[in-house]
């Protein structure tokens, strides 16, 4: 019968909009527990780790935490500037710290080691500190081009021989893209006042590209699997595709005229509900054995110089030219340069 | 709108059509009214001052014009071929009865449930240029790169033909099944050959329902985003240029934009609502009809249609055979191998015990479950209003309605997220941004148009006078609805709430915006492990969402044939 | 006091009265001004074609639709705007409305388990209203297995269950077929009488208002035209639409002649110039000269063969035989009087043949002047 069945249907829908009341309420009940909420951008295996290993010293807070990317972090704090829901912001690059904090996103918190790193690392006003060092590389498939042939400068990507042979991450959502793209513009903005060179090298880039990747997982993966030779990116990830995703063909080569070097930070969010548990996690990844941790086990770069060198592994300490950047204008002007990018130089060097 | 005329005898009014009206206007005035015109007026400001110069430097820029153009162009394409493939197959499975018809004829709309997330994972472990396929002919033919690869137009149009020639499918098949077969064979007895029984008695007759699955491809294709996203190349579309200028965070112009995207979706569903299609699309995608089939005598031709259709559905089947396989994969083990080397029950093993990882598929059912319900209590509010003829402004309700669907996912999160992330005079200080409710409402308010078509289509099937027999026996205004008018639209109703809720499980879009820990969906899962590389754990997700919606759709299935005995 | 007045107004008024009845659907006139008074145990039949307002009429005496001006007023009491559900009426609808979701029981208990009675009243009255249209022992099967006509009888049993203040029939015999439909209205009309109900009832088949109603309202363009018993609308219509609706009838258009008695009136006809007598007194008050329509039902025509020698008589006419077509019982004759076209129904055609000149005579008290 109709009516039957509709009686049953009904009696379960009700049925279950009550238990889901309830299990709504039963997430709620929880508030008596200390809660911390954190946008990240490092990825779950990282972040699995680092909260699993500060719950077996504070097992009394609840850590959840957004995985996403920077970018979008910083349109969800723009967006949620009424009714903050983060409490920390674990990762970016300082450039879009500085522009948080420039858009008053950030609340100020001077950590108890903020003498240990360099000026250049830090907000003046203390609205954010840089954790790791993120320096960018030419990555490369060894099973598609040995060592020795690989490109050793910048410039050397532009080469005929890699037409069609690049993979580059979208710059848009990307901060290590975007600052890879700003740089090399600077490279010609220095002299010429101008950003046009900078263009006309992304121009031959493009040329060269074979696809632009949505996110960084897929860059490493289609590199492994030989949809590409070679690529752009930063360094941790490489490693951590390496030795922990099983992608061993992959390898990076330093640029020979200098690296591009990002500092990746960390800060509280204003207006955070739970600011002090945010404080208390601060300092957890940021002390010397977090650091350490995160050095040994996620090939972090740490900042703060007063770490015990020797507990790093070998590779960091082998030094590395730095390319100078300025990344005030990159800020300035990195928007508008993006925009030009996408608009009038991806994927029109094709044919 | 005759058809609705005809439903609106109105018994002399009663006061519960106020509390309708009202609930109707405070739900279309907050979900849709407010945020439209919150996002139209953002796109009209900038600097504190209004201007249209927005619209100047979208309409100056080149790779803007070209987005719009190619947006528009593709979902032309994507129709044209929805139609090549949906229709000779509607065809073959009602007019054509062989062996195994029946399995072939539900997995032929198989694509319609599975989530555009998903479906693009699949497809990329598939076909990707490194995909299974990929890898297998490469060794097979021994070539020294890939023999093709995942991009561009080719791409898109293999991906949107996938997931949307359903549409076409569905519809034309539910066109079929009403036309009098009588009067092809009356045309055949007039002399006329096969074919031009076809093209003069046939397609004539099918229009309405072409029409409508036109209307659904094209605006599914103008607001895909996962597939040009991950398949696009250089292919620029609008959707796409919308996400690049929301990262970086070119608010003005993503706003545009998406005034753009929204206005040609609105002005093609305006174009296109007079043939209602949508309406019969629900009703018709998961009711079948009785309906003769001309058997295929000859053994050959049974063979050759069965093969078809076996080798069709493997087709149909290979992306979820390939999640299947990925999701048992060992970490690691895929890496560049053309199948995976070790495999496990570790993915699922992972998902099933881990909290976080098991709250993640609870909150999807608990949101989707909510909002479909919603849905469906607020299709039975529009349709009894909307029903009523002598209520004015009947159709603007109705295509006020439609609204939230007609606009991309993105768009409806942005818009809601816009509205209420800060006091506004509507809500004063209440603020949903950051809650977990955010997502339910924006779920509801996104598939409800679904859910009120169906109902609406199902009301029209009712004879009008047995809700006045009701009456004219003495039953008053809520024992009528109870015991007439609910039992009998019943099965549509709970076809169309279905249908919102299963494709709410999967929303990924509109979550990916405004997503809190509390409310984490499932589609978020997948995308967090396949940005870690989390290859087999993301497959194992997907193999869960399925699972979940075939269980549903089996669910509504034995609820709808009980209530038919 | 008030009390008192309504007692005496019940008294004087008829059980159902329509007083003045409008409605429109935007620029369509629907019904126009409609009056009409049905006393207690009538049948009342509302005939007239498809379109005329008849069906409108009964839905808002249902309380299915308002009307825009005029009241409806039930044993003294205005029930114009009481709503459907609060007035007790039993309907029949053309589609029978049966809900296809419930078995014949429910179906009959529906109106009754919206009156809250006991699952044992329920049953007995059920079983009662069953057994009054001979379906007892179906009451478990659903709607959809019954025959058309069994679907029309449970339809019924519904309406009567509720014990009906008023019986509503909207064609409730137009879906049945020919045999079925002339056993069901013998029926129908016993059972209604049987149970001493008011029906109202509407149709456009002439044949079945004559044989269920007591007295019959013609409706046309949403107006009544003439209400009347079955026999006086047949044999004293008064207008040419009434008479052109109810059986088929030779229309004559006519100019009178001169006031003679009061008792008869002389005619010409237009056609043929036949000068006829008309044993009338409505003739005495039609203006002299001007042209109007007589009318004389096909079967009081009589006809003799040429070889009769009265052709000279009153009201006699010479005519040629056009066409003879025989229908069973009946055999029509179609006949030309020096150009006025005639019509005859013969029971015994014998000796009429195409073509054959014979005398027609059209009895003056047979004749009818139409307005």
């Amino acid at each position: 019968m109709y009516s039957k069945s509709v009686r049953t249907a009904l009696l379960l829908i009700l049925s279950s909009a009550f238990l889901l009341s309830f299990a709504c309420k039963g997430g709620g009940g929880g508030s008596a527990e200390r809660k911390l909420t954190i946008y990240t951008p490092h990825g779950q295996d990282m972040l699995k780790d680092f909260v699993a290993r500060y719950r077996s010293v504070h097992p009394e807070v609840n850590v959840q935490f957004l995985d996403m990317g920077s970018q979008e972090v910083l349109a969800r704090l723009r967006a949620e500037r009424n009714r903050p829901q983060a409490d920390l912001w674990w990762g970016a690059s300082h450039l879009t710290f500085q522009t948080a904090a420039d858009e008053n996103l950030l609340s100020a918190y001077r950590p108890t080691w903020a003498d240990k790193i360099p000026a250049a690392s830090r907000d003046a006003q203390d609205r954010w500190y840089g954790t790791y060092q993120t320096p960018e590389v030419i990555v490369y498939n060894t099973q598609l081009v040995r060592p020795e042939d690989a490109p050793r400068d910048w410039d050397d990507v532009l080469d005929a021989r890699w037409r069609d042979k690049i993979l580059i991450r979208n710059p848009n959502p990307s901060d290590s893209m975007r600052a890879i793209f700003g740089a090399m513009i600077w490279r010609y903005y220095k002299d010429t006042n101008s950003a046009a060179g900078g263009y006309d090298w992304l121009r031959r880039l493009d040329a060269n590209v074979h696809e632009y990747t949505v996110d960084g997982a897929l860059l490493m993966q289609k590199l492994a699997r030989g949809e590409g030779a070679i690529s752009l990116w930063n360094m941790p990830d490489v490693w951590v595709y390496k030795e922990q995703k099983g992608l061993t063909q992959l390898a990076y080569a330093f640029p020979s005229s200098g690296t591009l070097v990002i500092t990746d930070g960390i800060a509280v969010v204003r207006g955070a509900p739970n600011e002090e548990e945010a404080r208390r996690f601060y300092e957890f990844v940021t002390s010397v054995e977090s650091l350490t941790y995160a050095a040994q086990k996620y090939y972090r770069l740490p900042i703060r110089t007063d770490i015990d060198r020797n507990q790093l592994p070998a590779w960091m300490n082998e030094p590395f030219k730095q390319m100078d950047m300025n990344w005030d204008l990159l800020r300035r002007e990195g928007g508008e340069w993006l925009r030009y990018w996408d608009a009038e130089i991806r994927g029109r060097q094709r044919n | 709108m005759k058809t609705i005329s005809k439903h609106s005898r109105a018994f002399i009014l009663h006061p519960s059509s106020l509390i309708l009206a009202l609930v109707v206007g405070v739900v279309l005035l907050y979900g849709v009214i407010y945020p439209s015109l919150r996002l139209l007026l953002a796109s009209l400001e900038r600097g504190g001052a209004w201007t249209l110069l927005n619209y100047v430097e979208v309409l100056r820029e080149r790779a803007i014009l070209e987005a719009t153009f190619y947006s528009v162009w593709l979902s032309v394409l994507t129709v044209l071929f929805c139609a090549l493939v949906g229709v000779p197959l509607a065809f073959l499975f009602e007019r054509y009865e062989f062996p195994a018809r029946r399995i072939f004829s539900v997995m032929a709309s198989l694509p319609l449930v599975l989530p555009p997330l998903v479906g693009t994972v699949a497809f990329i472990f598939l076909c990707g240029e490194s995909g299974i396929l990929a890898r297998a002919v490469q060794h097979l033919l021994n070539l020294k790169s890939a023999p093709w690869s995942l991009r561009g137009w080719g791409a898109l149009l293999l991906f949107h033909t996938y997931t949307m020639y359903p549409f076409f499918y569905v519809l034309t098949g539910a066109g079929l099944r009403r036309i009098d077969a009588g009067l092809g064979e009356a045309a055949r007895s007039l002399g006329a050959r096969p074919a031009r029984v076809l093209f003069r008695v046939v397609l004539p007759q099918l229009t309405p329902s072409l029409l409508a699955a036109a209307l659904l491809t094209f605006m599914t294709s103008m607001a895909s985003f996962s597939a040009p996203l991950f398949f696009g190349g250089g292919v620029r579309v609008l959707t796409l240029e919308i996400f690049n200028a929301r990262q970086r965070s070119d608010a003005p112009l993503a706003l545009t934009e998406t005034v753009v995207l929204a206005v040609i979706s609105l002005g093609a569903l305006i174009f296109f609502q007079r043939y209602e299609g949508t309406r019969r699309f629900v009703a018709a995608a998961m009711k079948g009809a009785p309906r003769r089939r001309q058997p295929i005598r000859s053994g050959a031709a049974r063979v050759i249609a069965a093969l078809c259709g076996a080798i069709f559905t493997i087709m149909l089947a290979l992306p979820v055979i390939t999640l299947l396989l990925v999701s048992f994969a060992r970490q690691g083990s895929w890496t560049t191998e053309a199948l995976p080397s070790a495999y496990t029950f570790e993915n699922y093993s992972r998902i099933l015990t881990e909290e976080d990882a098991l709250s993640v598929l609870f909150n999807s059912l608990k949101m989707s479950a909510l909002a479909a319900i919603f849905a469906l209590l607020w299709s039975l509010c529009v349709a009894s209003l909307v029903s009523r003829r002598k209520l004015r402004g009947r159709r603007i309700i109705s295509l006020l309605v439609l609204v939230p669907w007609a606009l991309p996912g993105t768009v409806v999160a942005v818009s809601i997220a816009e509205s209420y992330g800060q006091p506004n005079p509507l809500t004063g200080s209440f603020i949903l941004v950051g809650t977990f409710w955010i997502l339910p409402v924006i779920y509801f308010l996104r598939f409800m148009p679904l859910v009120v078509r169906a109902v609406q289509a199902s009301l029209e099937q009712m004879d009008p006078s047995l809700e006045e027999a009701a009456a004219s026996l003495g039953a008053r205004g809520w024992r009528r609805f109870l015991r007439v008018r609910l039992p009998l639209i019943w099965p549509g109703a709970l076809a169309g709430t279905l249908l919102a809720f299963v494709i709410a499980l999967g929303e990924y879009v509109a979550s990916v915006l405004v997503y809190v820990p509390a409310n984490r969906p499932v589609s978020i899962a997948i995308a967090a492990e396949m940005r870690d590389f989390n290859l087999g754990t993301a497959a194992a997700y997907g193999m869960l969402l399925i699972v979940l919606i075939a269980l549903s759709m089996t669910v509504a299935a034995r609820l709808e044939r009980a209530s038919k005995v | 006091m008030i009390q008192c007045i309504n007692f005496f107004c019940a008294l004087l008024m008829s059980f159902l009265s329509l007083q003045n009845i409008s409605k429109r659907y935007g620029a369509t006139r629907a019904v126009v001004d409609v009056s009409l008074e049905v006393e207690r145990g009538e049948f009342f039949g509302l005939l007239g074609p498809s379109g005329c307002g008849k069906t409108t009429t009964l839905r808002m005496v249902a309380g299915l639709e308002a009307p825009d001006s005029g009241s409806i007023m039930l044993d003294g009491r205005d029930i114009t705007r009481l709503a459907a559900d609060r007035r007790g009426f039993g309907m029949v609808f053309q589609s029978y409305a049966l809900f296809p979701h419930l078995n014949v029981f429910e179906n009959v208990a529906f109106g009754l388990r919206a009156r809250h009675l006991s699952q044992k009243e329920i049953a007995r009255r059920v079983a009662e209203a069953l057994s009054m249209v001979s379906l007892n022992g179906y009451e478990r099967r659903g709607v959809d297995e019954l025959s058309g006509g069994q679907q029309q009888r449970v339809a019924i049993a519904r309406a009567i269950s509720i014990e009906p203040r008023l019986l509503l029939f909207d064609e409730p015999l137009s879906n049945l077929d020919v045999a079925l439909r002339e056993e069901t209205r013998t029926e129908l009309r016993e059972l209604v009488k049987r149970l001493e109900l008011t029906a109202l009832y509407v149709t456009h088949d002439q044949e079945e208002a004559f044989a269920l109603c007591d007295r019959i309202s013609v409706m046309s363009e949403g107006r009544i035209l003439q209400t009347g018993t079955p026999r006086g609308l047949y044999e004293q219509p008064e207008e040419i639409r009434v008479a052109r609706f109810l059986g088929r009838n030779n229309l004559i258009e006519a100019v009178r002649l001169s006031a003679s008695h009061a008792e008869a009136s002389m005619f010409r006809t237009v056609e043929g110039s036949h000068t006829l007598r008309v044993a009338t007194h409505v003739g005495a008050n039609l203006p002299l000269n001007k042209p109007c329509q007589l009318a004389i039902r096909p079967e009081h025509i009589q006809l003799y063969r040429e070889s009769n020698e009265r052709a000279t008589t009153e009201n006699e006419l010479s005519a040629r035989i056009t066409s003879v077509s025989f229908a069973g019982a009946t055999t029509t004759i179609k006949l030309d009087a020096d150009g006025l076209a005639l019509e005859a129904l013969l029971l015994q055609p014998e000796g009429f043949a195409s073509g054959a000149s014979v005398t027609v005579r059209l009895p003056p008290e047979r004749i009818i002047i139409l307005k």
